[in-house]
């Protein structure tokens, strides 16, 4: 049985005990978020590219907070509910989750630290294969300062500012955007000035960044910038010990008082 | 040897009377920084650091109270996770993490006022003017 | 509760990039970039991305409005149709068909701007017509 059998058999199963599962619809080869209510619908069930779901149930909570619902998740697709959900943007007490592991090709394409689902997972559906290191990010770090300066500014000299990093992150959830505050990031200025616009959502992604690619996969001037947030992902674990998505109750640091002894 | 431009961003409660306390000490300190009187330490946001370079300063100093003489509790924990965090962040991306530093200072610490300043100008002005930096 | 996602083509520019309406409950609420897409390949500018704003804003007009002594009021369309059309024929007969200009829109597709170039020099008999994104 094949991943899109396996994944239609969940679904279906599914189906039966929630009002709906939100997953991807292949219709006439486009593929797009959607959220299936009748058996009937899994024909067009569909499994790549991938859109990020959990901001898809978090529109969907929005309107109906009650509603049971299940969707399918990647193992960076859970690494998001767990962050959303310590944010209140999504509850997950109605929610019934199945696990899409991705595939070999899959993983190396995204460098994933981890392409499987595990934490919230009702059901398993795929193999689980190897983590793929962070290759571009690796490299990144083994350069002198002035390398990564001279890199940084040829990519970000690239951007225009379509604001399409910060639309397609289910992470960025903020009504009111700090990127958009002429304070910081002055109107009319295209490619924004380093290192204002990048470095600022950096930041702001620091402790919420699960990898998971999308900012990167919309965005039009191909900016590798997921090799900058998990450069800081990385150092993040090392200082504070915290990895984002992994744990339901590790709260993120920036958000907690320091430990310390006075 | 350049003359660095150097912001200091000394909270009100504890950095700013202690450099106050330099001041009519008499101590002697570099003049390349400028003193930018804050709440808290708390109240330095990242986009505030990050726009400092930008405006073109060679070096920030993000001057606090000690943990536990925070007037605002715990604002001062804000600013020790925030910083190292920029920090890397500044380091990735190509700006040296030198030219920004976190350091706590009290009301009675004028010398220490003195000393961190001029440490930290030293410090800066082996790296390359940030103008230079971000062309 | 039901939400769907509608392949449609950005009206912005002559690109032609693909994009999704999210619609739940038939209101459109977001817009999605199409992965693989030939055109777009899953990107979308400032413009795609916000492609779904006007749809449901409250300050769109959905009635043509005429305005009468300074002051605009609802009609409807045959009304403003035939108002168009008579005003139209008095100045090609007061004034002469190159008193008229047409200026057509990126929102439009192919087809539609070069019926409206037809209308213009067919009917109108002027060249004068030009087009919002030829900058």
């Amino acid at each position: 049985m094949n991943r899109l059998e396996a994944l239609r058999n969940a679904v279906g199963e599914l189906l039966d005990k929630v009002e709906g599962v939100i997953a991807l619809r292949n219709k006439s080869g486009h593929v797009a978020p959607h959220l299936f209510r009748e058996r009937e619908e899994l024909n067009g069930l569909g499994l790549s590219p991938k859109y990020p779901l959990p901001a898809t149930l978090r529109l969907i909570q929005n309107e109906y907070p009650e509603a049971k619902l299940g969707i399918v998740c990647r193992g960076c697709e859970e690494r998001g509910l767990i962050e959303m959900a310590k944010r209140n943007q999504v509850e997950l007490g109605n929610v019934t989750v199945i696990g899409l592991a991705c595939t070999a090709d899959e993983a190396e394409e995204c460098r994933c630290a981890k392409p499987y689902p595990s934490v919230l997972v009702d059901a398993h559906v795929g193999e689980r294969t190897e983590p793929v290191p962070d290759r571009v990010a690796e490299e990144l770090r083994q350069k002198e300062v002035a390398e990564r300066l001279s890199f940084w500014r040829s990519q970000f000299d690239k951007c225009i500012k379509c604001y399409a990093c910060r639309n397609a992150c289910p992470q960025c959830f903020c009504p009111e955007c700090t990127l958009e505050e002429e304070l910081w990031v002055e109107r009319g200025r295209v490619p924004p000035p380093f290192p204002s616009f990048h470095l600022i959502r950096a930041m702001h992604t620091a402790g919420k960044c699960v990898g998971c690619r999308e900012c990167e996969l919309s965005c039009p001037a191909h900016i590798p910038m997921t090799a900058l947030y998990a450069l800081i992902r990385q150092e993040m674990g090392e200082m504070f010990g915290y990895e984002p998505g992994v744990d339901l109750e590790d709260q993120p640091p920036l958000v907690l008082p320091m430990e310390v002894e006075i | 040897m350049y003359e660095p431009k150097i912001i200091a961003y000394a909270c009100t409660y504890c950095s700013y009377p202690g450099a106050d306390l330099a001041g009519t000490s008499r101590i002697k300190y570099s003049p390349n920084v400028n003193i930018i009187r804050v709440l808290c330490s708390g109240r330095v946001s990242a986009e505030l650091i990050l726009r400092t370079f930008r405006e073109g300063a060679d070096g920030v100093l993000v001057l606090g109270c000690h943990f536990g003489d925070c007037h605002f509790i715990n604002g001062n924990h804000r600013t020790a996770k925030r910083v190292p965090i920029l920090q890397r962040i500044l380091e990735f991306s190509g700006i040296e993490p030198e030219r920004l530093r976190l350091e706590w200072i009290s009301a009675s610490e004028g010398e220490r006022f003195a000393h961190v300043v001029d440490e930290f100008t030293d410090t800066v002005q082996q790296l390359p003017p940030m103008r230079q930096v971000l062309g | 509760m039901e939400y769907r996602n509608v392949l449609t083509t950005c009206p912005y520019c002559g690109t032609g990039c693909a994009l999704y309406l999210q619609v739940l409950d038939g209101s459109v609420v977001g817009t999605l970039p199409v992965k693989g897409h030939p055109i777009s390949e899953g990107a979308l500018c400032i413009k795609g991305w916000n492609a779904h704003g006007f749809i449901h804003h409250a300050d769109r007009l959905t009635k043509p409005l005429i305005r009468e002594q300074g002051q605009f009021r609802e009609a409807g369309w045959d009304e403003a149709y035939n108002l168009i059309a008579d005003r139209f024929s008095s100045f090609k007969s007061d004034f002469g068909p190159d008193s008229l200009a047409v200026l057509s829109s990126a929102k439009c597709t192919n087809e539609e701007n070069y019926l409206l170039q037809k209308f213009t020099r067919a009917f109108l008999g002027t060249n004068n017509v030009d087009h919002c994104a030829r900058l």
